[in-house]
């Protein structure tokens, strides 16, 4: 359903994509990995529109979305998350979650005002866990409220690709459970397809069925994950050459 | 005496709404835009001419004119967004500025060109209210209601509604809008048709007030930026606070002084106000 073609992608002199390849299908729980600086956020940006490709495209059901403003990619159903979790400070907890409903690929509340797309952003702060008051304001929440709430509103905007980027980082053993359990209950529940760039490999070894790895800018490995953390190349380019 | 100061004082109080309802779309505008509307003052004016023109030119009735006025300065601020804003969104702040800087000359230069340079008004005459020895001119309440209705209904549309929802999100992170599909540029076309049409609104609420001319906005501009930078910027509840704050302090120093001094004082607060704390009243440091 999601296939990137040959992306490319130059900042100033730097090469940060080398004709990356990738398909995607339906319902597949996919990890991106590869060292700091391989280009797996840059792989997101250019997916999530953030940025266009310099050469290549990214196709989504059968449609060029390569180029297309963010905005328009999240309606057609890409939802990312962002590295760092960033609330908007002045809205609540749940106003958060909202903007997902409203402006995501259903459109809920535009019509029929703000009580229906409140309900259902309450009922995905409940499939996340978040168990804070709806209506407090998201300036003082631990780092996995935090994830917990950002992974809320990418999954409020009802997409069909959920882009994860490090939903892991800055977590404690439990709050890792937590968020590593989210993703898997998307796939499993919502049907989510599902690309995960990860550092905490452990965690992400054990839920993927598919690893994809980037260095310097180029795929060296995609396989199931047992093949590819025994993959000569993978072993390098994370330990170097010995 | 006495009942002097407390009538500047309550002039003070009802000037301040209005110029609080003008902060307020300043800072709409530099909170979501993210550009400083250096021509906003000379809005104002082009909202006072329009309803001048729609009254005197068309015969049509003063309520309505103001209305149409109103309209025209909303679709005035969608086609500056269109034809000014958008080609210089992502060019460095300076182009920017001096950008809506030239649109002050534009704009009163026009206006000089079409209704000449003299004084032109409304004459309409308003009750004055009584309380003892305390007179107050209904026009001013009037405006000073309207006003702060108008700001209460503002404050519903920016959080009960899902464009408001949007416009915050636009306002606070950009990125992060576009992310859940916000599409920015309704919202930037939305923030400046309520921007401009809240010219037109200050306008309307001038009319009984004053007579216009081209140079009309000059002095609303820097009030506006005054009250909106001593407040804030991009604060929405520092910029009310500090336009009844400025709006008092002038209007009793002219009474106890004269209009000039009043206009010193103004400027020797903001002043004061960027040497002791620079990011306003209600600024966050960043």
């Amino acid at each position: 359903m999601l296939e990137i073609q040959n992306v490319t992608k130059v900042f100033g002199g730097i090469l940060a994509l080398t004709g990356v390849s990738l398909k995607v299908g339906e319902g597949s729980f996919v990890g991106l990995i590869g060292p700091n600086g391989s280009g797996k956020t840059t792989l997101f940006n250019v997916v999530s529109g953030a940025f266009p490709p310099s050469k290549g495209n990214v196709i989504f059901n059968g449609q060029a979305i390569s180029g297309m403003p963010p905005n328009h990619i999240c309606r057609q159903g890409i939802a990312r998350t962002f590295q760092i979790p960033q609330p908007i400070k002045s809205l609540t907890v749940a106003e958060n979650v909202m903007l997902g409903t409203i402006f995501g690929s259903q459109q809920i509340g535009t019509a029929c005002g703000l009580d229906r797309a409140r309900e259902e952003a309450l009922q995905w702060l409940d499939f996340v866990g978040l168990k804070l008051d709806p209506e407090s304001y998201p300036d003082r929440m631990t780092a996995g409220d935090l994830r917990k709430l950002e992974m809320a509103r990418a999954i409020a905007t009802r997409p069909k690709v959920l882009l994860a980027d490090e939903v892991l980082s800055g977590l404690n053993r439990d709050e890792l459970k937590d968020a590593s359990g989210i993703l898997q209950k998307a796939r499993d529940e919502l049907g989510l397809t599902i690309i995960w760039v990860e550092h905490v490999m452990h965690v992400l070894m054990k839920l993927v069925e598919r690893v994809v790895v980037l260095n310097y800018g180029m795929l060296i490995a995609d396989g199931d994950p047992a093949s590819v953390s025994k993959d000569e190349r993978v072993i390098e380019a994370y330990l170097g050459r010995h | 005496m006495v009942e002097q100061i407390i009538m500047a004082l309550l002039n003070g109080i009802l000037l301040g709404g209005v110029l609080a309802l003008l902060a307020f779309g300043l800072n709409l505008i530099f909170g979501v835009v993210k550009i400083i509307h250096m021509a906003y003052g000379q809005f104002v004016m082009l909202g006072f001419y329009f309803i001048y023109f729609f009254y005197t030119a068309w015969h049509i009735p003063l309520l309505l004119s103001m209305a149409m006025g109103i309209v025209a300065m909303g679709l005035i601020g969608i086609l500056v967004q269109l034809v000014i804003i958008n080609p210089l969104l992502k060019a460095p702040r300076l182009n920017q500025l001096l950008a809506l800087a030239s649109l002050i000359i534009v704009v009163e230069n026009l206006a000089q060109v079409i209704w000449g340079a003299d004084y032109r008004g409304i004459p309409l005459t308003m009750p004055i209210i009584q309380f003892g020895e305390i007179f107050i001119r209904s026009s001013f309440l009037i405006a000073f209601i309207g006003a702060i209705l108008t700001l209460g209904l503002l404050y519903l549309f920016l959080n009960r509604t899902y464009l408001g929802l949007g416009i915050r999100a636009v306002a606070q992170d950009l990125e992060m809008a576009k992310g859940v599909g916000i599409n920015p540029n309704v919202i930037y076309y939305l923030t400046q048709a309520t921007g401009g049409a809240l010219t037109g609104l200050v306008a309307a609420f001038f009319i009984p007030i004053y007579t216009v001319h081209p140079h009309f906005g000059a002095s609303f501009t820097l009030m506006a930026f005054v009250i909106v930078v001593f407040g804030g910027m991009g604060n929405l509840l520092g910029g009310f606070a500090s336009a009844f704050i400025i709006g008092i302090a002038t209007s009793v120093t002219a009474v106890l002084s004269s209009k000039e001094i009043a206009d010193i004082l103004a400027l020797v607060l903001f002043i004061g106000m960027m040497m002791i704390r620079p990011q306003g009243l209600f600024g966050t440091e960043s």
